[in-house]
């Protein structure tokens, strides 16, 4: 079935364009990876703290919530989809993690590894849905998602009564700021799973059939591949990650409260864009949202180091974004000429 | 289509049957606006509310909330509904201080009594809408230059502090951050720092942490509520600076045991449970044909420390 991909109608690369194309990639995360480099080298001259040990492993701590959201984000955006439940799904995916974490006839291992199922099968099946649901009715994500962060943050406020769940186990709270060797183990987690998408979108014929999706639906489809099974696989990651990130979030702060992750979809969203993954979908890296990741926690953390009030920040932050758009339409030119 | 249309149908005639209702019960009906049911503080209050309701059984309880502290037009709408429903009286935790005047003073207008708790409405807002309303609620002000007193007092003069406020532009963090202002000034205190985290713990998280980098010699934290105050701490505990003290603000269950150890220093009680239930009372007693409430009814607010706490 795979071999029936045809050059001329589909513009998903085949064997035979996959080098040429993964050179092209590479190119435009350098860029991103430049502009990241400038940061640092400026925050690092014009602040006494950026560049030691501490700030650095605060840095990674602090993306590590948003860079498994980008993961999955960059699934549903290379497909041409958008995902804005992800903030309400990390509430809800901690709220139901928290709940079974407390219960307190179980060892601190199972508690833990049904607590992780659960915040994973929690963010499963949200994304089945966001997913099923956008391709079996034909949807716009945009709409469904939107349905779907009212129906988890809903849920999360259901399901805890609108109370914050906390005290959970203290190995479980103490591996949420475990280092290894400056690094955060959280860090370690997400960089494995930048690894593992990596992969998947780069090297399996699954990956490739995603940009194929988001550059040209309907020759995926004539090429007799099932759009519906790409679709729901792409949201149902994104919601798995969310899971993972729910349980780290609860390691690292010790709670798990309804009204967490507010706007945290936007966070992610930014992260991706100015990776450079096209907004269109067929476009893009998850090294790039892994940049990306990195540019707004540096931004965030640099920002403060420098003295620059909240307002300020907000602002330029703001201004990246748009800058990192405006980049990417320049970086099409030249990558299409 | 046809599921909208029944749907429409239902809706619509809900909504012609709700006057009438209200209108109709003997005993007043009082409509509960709150900022958000969405969190600890809020929820104990309406629970508090509830069980009044049922304690006193004088009167009839609605309430609405919304979804998040900054929505400010689904409480808009909420008062609203509640003029067109006719109730008695509004009780109200304004989203926002200023942008609520307005529709308030359209119930005033009804005839409805409208009573202010929890945050005060802008007085100068209120000057220029030509409307005198009462305010039941705590100093915030005050709690949090009690609960900055308490960490100058262990600091001692020459301390160096930093703040973590709330939301930018809401009343009762620019009344915190001043209370902090206040005890950091009379406490001699040295401010290194003051940023929001939007009452986010997570956000605090990160944010404090930075300033931990840009400070390494902070020893003491003001945080303008405890959801920030929890975040603090865990970073504290990350960096293995036991030294820093922190103090935080609303008193929710999940500080109890960080107070008990000794990690979060002091908290603030607002009796939040008790705040709608007093306001109710206040506005009962002028729908009865009470005198109009006047100024500001301050309601109870208590530091508590490991001493006190429950």
């Amino acid at each position: 079935m795979m071999q029936a991909l045809d050059k001329t109608t589909l513009n998903a690369p085949t064997e035979a364009t996959v080098s040429g194309m993964s050179m092209k990639l590479l190119l435009r995360d350098a860029g991103i990876g430049i502009a990241l480099l400038l940061l640092i080298v400026f925050f690092s001259l014009s602040t006494e703290h950026f560049l030691t040990s501490n700030n650095i492993s605060n840095i990674l701590t602090q993306i590590t919530i948003n860079l498994i959201l980008a993961i999955g984000m960059t699934f549903v955006i290379l497909i041409g989809g958008i995902d804005l439940s992800v903030g309400s799904m990390l509430a809800f995916c901690a709220v139901v993690a928290g709940t079974v974490l407390t219960i307190p006839e179980l060892s601190v291992f199972q508690a833990v590894g049904l607590a992780t199922l659960a915040a994973i099968g929690t963010g499963v099946v949200c994304g089945f849905l966001n997913g099923w649901i956008s391709a079996f009715w034909g949807l716009p994500s945009f709409i469904v998602t939107l349905g779907m962060l009212n129906i988890a943050r809903g849920a999360a406020l259901q399901v805890t009564d609108a109370r914050t769940i906390y005290s959970f186990p203290p190995s479980f709270n103490a591996f949420g700021s475990q280092m290894v060797v400056g690094v955060p183990v959280v860090f370690l987690i997400a960089l494995v799973l930048v690894a593992v998408a990596w992969f998947v979108l780069s090297k399996t014929v699954f990956g490739r059939l995603l940009y194929g999706i988001g550059n040209n639906e309907e020759a995926v489809r004539l090429a007799g591949h099932s759009l519906m099974f790409y679709k729901v696989a792409a949201f149902t990651i994104a919601g798995a990650l969310v899971g993972i990130a729910a349980m780290i979030y609860m390691a690292r702060l010790n709670i798990a409260s309804p009204i967490i992750g507010i706007g945290f979809e936007l966070n992610a969203i930014a992260a991706v864009i100015i990776g450079g993954t096209s907004l269109n979908g067929g476009r893009g890296t998850v090294v790039g949202t892994l940049l990306g990741a990195c540019i707004i926690g540096v931004l965030a953390n640099g920002l403060i180091l420098f003295g620059l009030s909240d307002f300020m920040r907000q602002m330029i932050t703001g201004v990246v974004i748009i800058l990192a758009v405006i980049i990417d339409k320049y970086r099409e030119r030249i990558t299409a000429s | 289509m046809k599921f909208f249309t029944a749907a429409s149908i239902i809706a619509l005639s809900v909504a012609a049957a709700l006057p009438p209702a209200a209108v109709a019960a003997d005993k007043p009906v009082v409509g509960l606006v709150m900022k958000s049911l969405a969190n600890d503080f809020f929820k104990n209050m309406l629970e508090g509310a509830e069980a009044h309701e049922k304690k006193r059984g004088d009167y009839e309880l609605k309430a609405i909330g919304m979804q998040n502290e900054t929505d400010f037009e689904s409480q808009l709408n909420g008062v609203e509904n509640f003029i067109t429903q006719g109730v008695d009286a509004i009780v109200i935790a304004p989203a926002d201080s200023r942008a609520m005047v307005t529709p308030l003073k359209k119930a005033m207008d009804a005839g409805i009594t409208v009573v202010n708790f929890d945050v005060s409405l802008d007085e100068q807002a209120k000057k220029d809408a030509g409307i005198d309303l009462a305010f039941v609620g705590p100093d915030n002000r005050g709690g949090a230059k009690m609960v900055g007193e308490a960490l100058a007092k262990s600091l001692g003069a020459g301390g160096k502090v930093v703040i973590l406020e709330g939301n930018p532009g809401a009343d009762n963090a620019a009344q915190r951050k001043l209370g902090f202002e206040d005890a950091i000034a009379e406490g001699k205190l040295d401010l290194l720092d003051s940023r929001t985290a939007h009452w986010e713990t997570e956000e605090a998280n990160s944010v404090f942490s930075t300033m931990l980098t840009a400070h390494p010699d902070i020893q003491g934290v003001m945080a303008a509520n405890d959801s920030m105050a929890i975040g603090v701490i865990k970073a504290l505990d990350v960096a293995g600076r036991s030294d820093i003290k922190v103090v935080g603000f609303d008193n929710v269950p999940a500080v109890a045991p960080l107070v008990k150890d000794g990690k979060l220093l002091a908290t603030v009680d607002q009796f939040g449970s008790q705040m709608a239930a007093d306001a109710i009372d206040k506005a009962l007693e002028v729908v009865a044909g009470g005198p109009k409430l006047e100024g500001w009814v301050k309601t109870n607010i208590e530091l508590v420390t490991k001493d006190n706490v429950k």
